[in-house]
Parts: C-alpha cells; sequence; structure tokens
C-alpha cells in the first residue's frame, strides 16, 4: 500500500471544510472527511457524479454549476455563497472556492473546492445586522396592516353588505314575479360577494396568529381549518424555545400557505406539520398524504403553482430557504428553514 | 291565537339593527318590543321589557357575553340569541359560557334567522 503523503492525509482528515476534486467536465473525483460530514454523503455514494448534484434544483435549472466551472477555468478560481444540498435535500449556506487545476503543460486537469458550512454564523449575523433589523420590522408593520384591513372589511364592509342583503330578502318577499326574481338575483350576488370577503379576511389575519405562542397559534389554525375539511392533522415540536416574533410570523405564514394547498389540491387524508430546532433556526416539515405533483420527480412544480413563489420568498427574505417535493401518489413535502436568533432586545 | 313572541335586538350597527327589526316584525307571530345600540342599553330594556328573546351582536361596545349574563340575571326567562359577524371558536365559546345556546352567523338567509329565533322561544 503506497504510504499517504502528510498533505493528502491533512485533506482527508479536515472536517471543518469540504475539500474535493472534480474532473474536467465536472464529475466528482475525491471526496474528504468534511465533505462527508457536511454534505451527508459518503465517499461510495458521490464519487463519480455531477458536482451538480450539490447545487439547489433551481440553480441546477439556472445552469449555475457549469457556469461556475467556466468561471473558475477563465479566471483561475471562482468564490462564491450561497444555499446547497445536503444528501437529505435540506440546505446549508456555503461559502465555495472553485480552483482550475492544470498540469505544467496548462493543460487543465480538474477543478479543486473548497466548501465550508456557515449556516449558523450567518443566522446570527444576520439577526444582529441592520438588514435583520428591518426585516422584524417589514414583517411586524406588515401584519399590522393586514390585520387593520381585515377588521375594516369585517366591521364595516361586510356588515354593512349583510345589512343590504337582508333587506334585499325582505324587499323581495313584498314584491312578485320577475321584480321578486331580480332582486332575489341582487340579493345572491351581495351574499356570494360576502362570502369572498369573508374568505378575504380569514386569509389577511388567520385564527390563531395573534396566538402568544407559535405552536398554540398552529394548533387553533389547524384546529379551524385543516379539521373543518375532514383532514386530520398531527403537529410535533422539539422547539427548544419561542423563535423572535417575526420568525413566528414567518413560519406561521408559510405553514398557512402550506395548508392552503393541501387543502385546495392535494386530495389528502391527513397532514403532518413537525417542527424542529436546527443551526441556530427552526426546521419545518408539512407533509400531506395526498397525491403528490403531477409531473414525476420535479422538486419545484410548476413555477407560479401552489402558492410557491409566496412561500419561498418569505422564507428567503428571512434568510432561509424552502422546498417542495412530491411524486405521483405520493404525497406532498414542503420543507423549509429559517433562522431564529433572539437579537436580544424588545 | 296565542300571544306573539317578543323579541329585543341589540346591534351597534344601525343598518343591522333597523333590517333585523323589520325582518322579525314582519314575520306572525313576532313582534320587536325593544331595539339597543350597546350592551348596557340591551341589559336595562331587557329588564324592562322581559322579552321572550333577546338577539345580540357579540362585538358591540360593553360586549355581547357581557349583555347576556346581564340578561339573563335580570330576566331569566330570556333566551339569548348570539348574532354574530365572527364565527371563530373563541367568539362562539365566549357566548357559550355566557349561557347562550344560539349562535348565528351574520349572512345567514333571514328565514333561517326567523327560524331560529322561534326556536329559541319554544326551547
Amino acid at each position: 500500500m503506497p504510504e499517504q503523503s502528510d498533505l493528502e492525509l491533512l485533506v482527508q482528515n479536515v472536517v471543518d471544510y469540504a475539500i474535493f476534486m472534480l474532473d474536467p467536465r465536472g464529475h466528482i473525483v475525491s471526496w474528504n472527511a468534511g465533505a462527508e460530514r457536511i454534505k451527508g454523503w459518503t465517499a461510495g455514494e458521490i464519487v463519480g457524479r455531477h458536482f451538480s448534484a450539490l447545487y439547489p434544483p433551481a440553480d441546477v435549472a439556472a445552469g449555475k454549476p457549469a457556469r461556475e466551472l467556466e468561471v473558475a477555468v477563465a479566471e483561475g478560481r471562482l468564490e462564491d455563497e450561497g444555499w446547497r444540498v445536503r444528501k437529505d435535500g435540506t440546505r446549508f449556506w456555503a461559502n465555495v472556492i472553485i480552483t482550475a487545476l492544470r498540469d505544467d503543460q496548462g493543460r487543465l486537469r480538474g477543478f479543486g473546492k473548497v466548501t465550508r458550512d456557515l449556516t449558523e454564523r450567518r443566522a446570527v449575523e444576520r439577526a444582529l445586522d441592520e438588514r435583520g433589523r428591518l426585516l422584524a420590522h417589514l414583517v411586524h408593520a406588515q401584519e399590522m396592516e393586514r390585520r387593520r384591513i381585515a377588521w375594516d372589511v369585517h366591521d364595516d364592509t361586510i356588515q354593512s353588505m349583510v345589512a343590504v342583503g337582508m333587506r334585499l330578502q325582505l324587499l323581495a318577499t313584498r314584491l312578485t314575479g320577475e321584480h321578486q326574481a331580480a332582486v332575489t338575483r341582487l340579493n345572491d350576488t351581495v351574499d356570494a360577494a360576502v362570502g369572498r370577503l369573508r374568505n378575504l379576511t380569514f386569509r389577511l389575519h388567520p385564527p390563531g396568529i395573534d396566538s402568544t405562542g407559535l405552536v398554540e397559534g398552529l394548533t387553533r389554525y389547524l384546529d379551524q381549518v385543516v379539521s373543518g375539511d375532514g383532514l386530520t392533522y398531527e403537529l410535533t415540536h422539539d422547539l427548544a424555545a419561542e423563535p423572535p416574533p417575526e420568525t413566528s410570523i414567518t413560519i406561521f405564514r408559510i405553514c398557512q400557505e402550506a395548508l392552503t394547498n393541501v387543502r385546495k389540491h392535494a386530495r389528502a387524508r391527513a397532514v403532518t406539520v413537525r417542527l424542529a430546532s436546527a443551526e441556530q433556526g427552526v426546521h419545518v416539515w408539512v407533509n400531506d398524504d395526498g397525491h403528490g405533483f403531477e409531473h414525476a420527480g420535479e422538486n419545484d412544480p410548476e413555477p407560479g403553482h401552489f402558492g410557491l413563489i409566496e412561500m419561498r420568498e418569505r422564507a428567503e427574505i428571512a434568510g432561509g430557504w424552502c422546498a417542495v417535493r412530491g411524486n405521483p401518489g405520493e404525497g406532498a413535502t414542503v420543507e423549509f428553514w429559517v433562522p431564529a436568533v433572539s437579537r436580544g432586545e424588545p | 291565537m296565542s300571544d306573539p313572541v317578543t323579541v329585543l335586538v341589540a346591534d351597534d350597527e344601525p343598518l343591522i339593527r333597523e333590517v333585523l327589526a323589520e325582518v322579525l316584525e314582519a314575520e306572525p307571530g313576532l313582534t320587536v318590543v325593544a331595539v339597543a345600540a350597546d350592551a348596557g342599553e340591551a341589559a336595562e330594556l331587557a329588564e324592562l321589557h322581559r322579552p321572550a328573546v333577546a338577539v345580540l351582536d357579540v362585538r358591540m361596545p360593553g360586549g355581547g357575553a357581557w349583555a347576556a349574563r346581564e340578561i339573563r340575571r335580570r330576566s331569566p326567562a330570556t333566551r339569548v340569541v348570539a348574532f354574530s359577524a365572527y364565527g371563530d371558536s373563541a367568539s362562539v365559546d365566549e357566548m357559550r359560557q355566557a349561557g347562550v345556546t344560539t349562535y348565528l352567523l351574520k349572512g345567514l338567509p333571514n328565514t333561517a334567522i326567523v327560524a331560529a329565533v322561534r326556536r329559541a322561544a319554544t326551547g
């Protein structure tokens, strides 16, 4: 057995950095202990695969892995920060350096790739910086505005329209023939509009969102919304502490969107919601037993569909990520992570 | 012919209380004996008129739940019906705890409101 050089030993055993090599076309040819620790795959599972497996599906679709190699070839190296995917589908915030490796004649032999997991550091930094403070204000202000609009619509517009409807019904009883039919139709129109406005206020300010705790709020919402549709639900969590208010709102709103999709599209009988503390944040799964997505294997179904954009935007604005997956007949899962670091101030 | 069922209507929204009173008044066998705009007025008028049924808004000033308790105290024979724009479980529970057994959501057809008031009177 050939003796390994000291340098090889170092590379193989470093656990804080993923250090591995790609061939000139981007296939993984080596894998160290740090890569296994950070990304979850063993060398046996990943060597030989194209390194685009390490990127989120949307980045692969946008051609990001190939572009990064092109830049590394042209400029010698490339540095990037962004989300990368682990074996289990979760994501981590990575600092990545790709270096083009050339032999003595200048021929491209492949690439060296060094990756660090900055998820927790980024979560803490984001919570403490100006951006984190602005985000908290923004989330709070948006919720206040939504609540005010919901109350205005509820207490003023809907009440007035209900009174109009009642009067139209009364009027209809005093009319005959075509006049009665016309007024009855008018009442039906008002009635339908009231129903739509009620749905609007419900979405703007769902039950439970003002609860003091995230788990209690989600339970109230599930009790009222999901149970009402003949679905059963299970909510489990191992949250060490109540997340900051803006994080709780973000989690609640993404769950609300995910549950709306389940109710509208999934034809499911049961839904499970799981919350776990992870990497200075909260990791959430909303899983149903419905019919999944129509196109097999698509991690991100039709753009714009299923409120996916809204969920992803909310997670990303908060400094996190959101992924959706589901094969036909296997149900669907919305999975997301958002940082949850208290700023230590009221 | 039996005596008409007497009804008290209480709602802080004038459009609603006026039309609700008219709807009930237009029904044979029902008569609206009092109309109130808040919880305090509802309790006072209930004590004065001893209606068979009181139809109370849940979110009027003074609170529908408070009015329901006061009416049950001051006029124990009066049956209380809640008439609310809010159907959330917290609002419904609050009224139930105040002794209200019938909870109507605003937006129900007039015929359903009338039927509920008649049922409350006989129940």
